[in-house]
């Protein structure tokens, strides 16, 4: 669906681009402020567990205390957007939980109407992109550091320039539009007026990404009388709902928290805007009293609509700020957690546990499916499929041809398709194994020994893919051939696993084409390691590298083992009358080693070529 | 003298341990001949490969299946010496 999307997305981008130099500015803008998102989040990743947990953790404890914090916040930074955005990447890096992220975007909601007292009363607006540039070259210096505090810090500055730098393009490109859009013509009395002027306000704002802009364009036209005073109410009534627009598009980088917490800063100021609508003339008598007390000129248009934006955010506070457990319920319930589908068990039934032979045997077929998805995984990690091992001659040119190989999260996958299905056999196997006869028992033991080895495989191979998608970008040669040596190794161990898969099917002596795979096992990892110390001795690799790659070839030689010996157990059957005969042909270890000296010395017996 | 020999055969016909060790020769010719006809179709794949890493792979394979069919001969040439006596 995802890829389809995209497939859309490109062209109509491409069209406007070229259509529009505006659109290419507000598209840039959005990507880098959303890049900004992605860079503040690793900032702040970088001091899980360290200060900022301790100072967020104390500042953000109770509800009354987030909040402060959030005024605070938006009232130095001048922008609610921007602290809604922090917030969200402090959720999505697990630095706060979601009741502490909606008390601070209440808190940043009242902080932000600040802004507009400046902007009434002396005429100034704090211009926070300004900060960009500086911000980016301190940010990328830190970046470049050692220490991971000074890299995370980095991280959070260019994060935050790249934010402010994203905004400052899409305002950039809005000028125009800004100037085009000219209240005085429109103005317009009663409801019909108000629910205008509130879509305009909401539109606005969202087009400027700036409830800022919105309320200084506003507060210009009312104080030169260009529009009415009640039709400047619902300009800054939608003002402050379109501010939520920062936080929805900071929450398509985030993860479900950051969606929650956007949805939860959408629904208050929406609901508080829907209710301040209602009861626009309350609140218009309510502002009046205020400023009379505070001696703001009844004819100060300005400085009223300052009132009043404070009021409403107030008015927003107190309806809502005691809810916020029950706001967490609901948007739980609103935004489910999609977990990944879990492989489960497809043969273990407990109705079988009363005929050990079935047991066995679902115990067996069940090992198998575990089998095919460690298989899957160890391909997937050389972006490759099952179905491309067929392909002999392409096989070394697709390894790693596959980009998604480098964000292959073999955790994930672990959890998802291995993790269950191995619970689930060791779960049953221990069910049944007490009571039965040996010949079943030990069976049992032979298998759960098989599945304990496909598991190792599957974390040797994470272990593996570390150094893999490091080093085959590396700038020597020698590098990554050797990396890419390690791959097609694997891939082709686990081709000739299938092999022997299909010899088992056909009868073509499967017992003795073992000798041959453990044979090679050991030849390519004893070739591996001269290979590997060759390059050290001649230079092409440093001494680091050579240990890394001798770690891999390990790991790699301990994957084909464990692979072996699962298969070994899963598909082989050893009663047969010619599996028995054939045992006697099988080469014990000395003579196996016997083998590998024989092809290892150049006066072995080779064929005519 | 020729139904000494008939009983001879039937007796030999129906001592089950000497049914065994037949079948026992002949699941090895059998495996002998498998082993054989591998031999030359891992010989060929081996003429074909180009790659370091496969010809070495058929080298070992083909080693593997040289000493197992020594083994084989080996054993089949006891059973013989054993059906003699």
């Amino acid at each position: 669906m995802h890829k389809v999307l995209l497939l859309i997305v490109i062209p109509l981008l491409s069209y406007g681009f070229w259509l529009s130099d505006e659109f290419k500015g507000i598209a840039a803008g959005v990507s880098i402020f959303l890049f900004g998102m992605l860079s503040l989040e690793q900032g702040f990743k970088a001091f899980t567990g360290g200060a900022l947990e301790r100072i967020l953790q104390k500042t953000t404890n109770t509800s009354w205390k987030s909040f402060g914090f959030g005024f605070l916040s938006a009232a130095l930074m001048q922008s609610s957007g921007l602290v809604s955005i922090i917030t969200i990447s402090f959720l999505s890096a697990g630095l706060l939980d979601l009741v502490a992220g909606i008390g601070i975007i209440f808190g940043s909601n009242l902080g932000t109407t600040t802004g507009a007292w400046l902007i009434a009363g002396l005429g100034l607006k704090v211009n926070i992109a300004t900060y960009a540039m500086p911000l980016l070259v301190f940010g990328v210096l830190c970046v470049f550091q050692n220490s991971k505090q000074l890299k995370g810090a980095g991280y959070i500055l260019t994060g935050l320039g790249f934010l402010l730098l994203g905004i400052h393009y899409m305002k950039e490109s809005f000028e125009h539009f800004e100037t085009t859009i000219n209240l005085a013509n429109y103005a317009m009395p009663g409801v019909k007026g108000l629910l205008i002027y509130t879509a305009v306000g909401i539109i606005a704002t969202v087009i400027m990404q700036s409830s800022h802009a919105t309320m200084l364009l506003t507060i210009t036209a009312v104080s030169v009388h260009q529009i009415t005073y009640d039709n400047a109410l619902a300009l800054v009534i939608g003002a402050n709902i379109g501010s939520t627009i920062t936080a929805i598009i900071a929450s398509f980088g985030a993860n479900i928290q950051g969606k929650r917490l956007a949805g939860s800063h959408l629904l208050v100021n929406l609901l508080t805007g829907i209710i301040v609508l209602l009861f626009i003339k309350q609140f218009g008598s309510a502002v009046d009293i205020i400023s009379e007390n505070l001696g703001i000129a009844a004819s100060d248009s300005a400085m009223k609509l300052a009132a009043f934006h404070s009021l409403f955010n107030l008015a927003g506070v107190i309806l809502f700020f005691p809810f916020i457990h029950q706001q967490v319920l609901l948007l739980e319930r609103i935004f489910i957690e999609k977990r990944p589908a879990i492989f489960k068990p497809k043969y273990l039934d407990p109705s079988a546990m009363d005929f050990p032979e079935t047991v066995v045997e679902s115990v067996r077929l069940e090992s198998i499916h575990l089998y095919e998805n460690a298989i899957h995984i160890i391909l997937h990690t050389f972006g490759l499929r099952k179905h491309d091992l067929q392909k002999n001659d392409l096989l070394k040119q697709l390894i790693g041809q596959n980009n998604h190989t480098i964000e292959y999260d073999i955790d994930a996958v672990y959890e998802r398709r291995i993790k269950g299905i191995y619970s689930a056999i060791i779960a049953f196997i221990s069910q049944a194994d007490f009571t039965w006869k040996m010949d079943q028992s030990s069976k049992l033991s032979w298998l759960r020994e098989a599945n304990k080895h496909l598991v190792e495989a599957v974390k040797d191979t994470k272990h593996l893919q570390k150094n893999w998608s490091r080093f085959r970008t590396s700038a020597n040669q020698a590098t990554i051939n050797e990396y890419n040596k390690i791959a097609y190794q694997l891939v082709l161990h686990i081709q000739q696993i299938e092999n022997f898969r299909h010899e088992i099917e056909n009868n073509e002596l499967p017992l003795l084409s073992l000798d041959a795979l453990k044979a090679i096992i050991k030849n390519d990892d004893m070739q591996m390691n001269r290979a590997i110390e060759t390059l050290i001795r001649k230079q092409q690799i440093t001494p680091e590298t050579g240990s890394s790659l001798i770690n891999d070839s390990t790991y790699m030689y301990s994957i084909k083992k464990n692979l072996l010996k699962a298969a070994e157990t899963l598909f082989l059957s050893k009663d047969t009358s010619a599996a028995k005969v054939e045992q006697q042909l099988a080469l014990n270890e000395v003579e196996i080693n016997d083998v590998i000296q024989a092809v290892d010395t150049p006066s072995m017996h080779q064929p005519d070529r | 003298m020729k139904i000494e020999k008939l009983l001879h055969k039937l007796q030999a016909f129906f001592d089950t341990e000497r049914h065994k060790k037949r079948q026992h020769v002949q699941e090895l010719k059998k495996i002998l001949l498998k082993l054989k006809k591998k031999e030359r179709k891992i010989t060929h794949a081996l003429q074909q490969a180009d790659d370091d890493c496969l010809i070495r792979r058929y080298q070992t394979e083909l080693e593997v299946i040289r000493v197992q069919r020594k083994k084989g001969i080996e054993v089949l040439h006891q059973l013989k010496k054993l059906k003699k006596t």
